[in-house]
């Protein structure tokens, strides 16, 4: 096993010092979009997941003939249908190259994503789809909290008996106590991402919240309260990823500029010895996909993240370097990350307007990366050129970042 | 029992003791048990007992659990006199809590519905503040 891994580090010696670009062979565009509304969807998944599919390969004008790979995440572990992926490649007729089932938890959605790019841009893969489905609807409150138990440490720290807003609670604690944030000025994410998704036809909520409302709304893990939690939900979305010569033609080909992910050795508690209050992850996945598109993050023209909760949305404009610490929640607050603000943060209403089909968010931020770059989105950026989404999983733990734009608009 | 190398931490705490993770090449102190160091990466560690004793980080009270926990409960973030850091159940109310308490950790007779398979015989830990 020791050799083995001195003979492939010196083999990534002797590539170029930029891997990201040097094994580019073409560049990648998504070129079709499609998506379901959040909410409760009585379809399995595996037809929502054909539905989605056979949209975005409409919405990219090309037929189901000319897909030649199909990623996505693997379905959460409770639903009924397993291998989605060849149940939909033989009904679909698929002849595929690649496919990938890919399991995460919230970061599955990027990885499939960014999978496919990585399989087109070396040219082995022409057209591929990405899809996600995830339905809430189908399992109850209690034996979602059993899973999700599972995902921490089974030994040393499931008997104790955390949740996943459990253990962010504590975190916005932190945020709190480090910086001296202003509760209200937290609380102003959910008002803000609230009021975006009031024009998102997609999006799970369709009225706005007042900040007395959110913080007195009932606790759910102290300090945390209902409405600052995301509100799980049934959803899909998929997206056609072709390469340069494929994408020639298209209506709409948006690129695919850069791509990243990190993941510092953390477990839904934090890095060792580091700030409960700050995501790592987040600034190494963004510095790789900024190195990758070859651009800084002045750059951007809106962020469309995955926060599940109002302090991430604060943490992660800080990580990014677009805020000082400490300073996210009160730029919020002012106006800063709002349609007209300098940095417009989450237009789409992100997970806390949209509602959160974990599997399926990132993709949703991806769409709504592709509808401003088209031009098309609701809550237009005007002039949006450039956009960064993200995907995380656990409490930040692993985050991919993607940068979509460099276009002519 | 002896099948992992986490299970001398399960005696340790038969015994009373609460063992950490000890590495003799960097002298890193780690949480939970692991095979090799997770800072230098190392396979000279050993379990070596701790003082169990340590000041609260972050704490919560969940108003929902998963089934076999009876809600609320209490949970927090402890930082070991050694240095590492563990998720904790807290044995006090939540208002009586404050960050930077000093805690320390017992064993405790689990008897909680959540199945820890061959860890059933053996208690499990939680912390309450020091007087």
């Amino acid at each position: 096993m020791g050799s083995a891994v001195t003979d492939r580090s010196s083999d990534l010696t002797d590539t170029d010092d930029s891997p990201g670009r040097s094994d580019r062979r073409t560049d990648a565009y998504v070129t079709g979009i499609a998506t379901v509304p959040n909410g409760t969807h009585e379809r399995p998944e595996r037809a929502l997941a054909a539905g989605v599919l056979l949209g975005a390969v409409d919405d990219a004008g090309v037929s189901v003939g000319d897909i030649d790979a199909l990623y996505m995440p693997k379905p959460r572990p409770w639903t009924p249908q397993g291998f989605v992926s060849t149940l939909l490649t033989h009904q679909l007729g698929l002849e595929l190259d690649a496919s990938l089932e890919v399991y995460t938890g919230g970061t599955s959605g990027g990885h499939a994503f960014q999978a496919a790019v990585q399989a087109v841009r070396s040219g082995r893969i022409e057209r591929a789809v990405v899809l996600a489905v995830e339905r809430n609807s189908s399992i109850e409150t209690d034996r979602y909290l059993s899973y999700i138990l599972s995902i921490f440490d089974r030994e040393f720290q499931s008997p104790a008996g955390p949740t996943i807003p459990g253990v962010y609670a504590m975190s916005l604690q932190r945020y709190l106590h480090e910086h001296g944030v202003a509760r209200e000025d937290v609380a102003s994410v959910v008002v803000k991402n609230r009021q975006h998704a009031v024009e998102n036809p997609d999006a799970l909520f369709t009225s706005p919240v007042t900040v007395d409302e959110v913080l007195d709304s009932r606790a759910i893990a102290d300090p945390l309260r209902l409405y600052e939690c995301p509100a799980p939900c049934d959803g899909a979305a998929a997206l056609v990823v072709a390469g340069s010569e494929a994408a020639e033609g298209t209506p709409t080909p948006v690129h695919v500029m850069g791509t990243g992910f990190r993941h510092p050795a953390s477990h839904l508690l934090g890095t060792r010895g580091g700030s409960l209050a700050s995501f790592p992850a987040v600034g190494g996945a963004s510095a790789t996909a900024f190195a990758d598109a070859d651009i800084g993050v002045e750059t951007l023209d809106l962020v469309e993240p995955y926060a599940p909760f109002p302090h991430t949305e604060a943490i992660l404009t800080e990580e990014l370097g677009l805020f000082d610490r400490g300073d996210g929640a009160a730029a919020c607050s002012r106006g800063a990350t709002a349609l007209d603000g300098d940095i417009p943060i989450s237009p789409s209403g992100g997970c806390i307007g949209r509602g959160h089909p974990a599997l399926v968010t990132p993709l949703l931020n991806h769409v709504a990366a592709v509808r401003q770059l088209r031009g098309t989105a609701h809550n237009q950026i005007d002039g949006a050129a450039t956009v960064l989404t993200t995907s995380e999983h656990g409490q930040f733990d692993g985050v991919t970042a993607t940068v979509f734009g460099g276009g002519d608009r | 029992m002896s099948h992992t190398y986490t299970d001398p931490f399960w005696k340790g705490l038969d015994e009373g003791e609460f063992r950490v993770l000890q590495c003799s090449d960097c002298a890193a102190v780690s949480f939970p048990p692991a095979p090799i160091c997770p800072r230098c990466h190392s396979d000279a560690v050993d379990l070596t007992p701790s003082e169990g004793r340590g000041r609260l980080v972050a704490f919560t009270r969940q108003h929902r659990t998963a089934p076999g926990i009876e809600a609320p409960i209490v949970i927090g973030l402890l930082e070991l006199v050694e240095g590492p850091r563990l998720l904790v159940r807290i044995d006090a109310s939540y208002g009586s809590l404050a960050i930077g308490d000093t805690m320390a950790i017992e064993p405790w007779a689990y008897d909680e519905g959540i199945d820890r398979g061959r860890l059933t015989e053996h208690p499990y830990f939680r912390a309450r503040p020091e007087p």
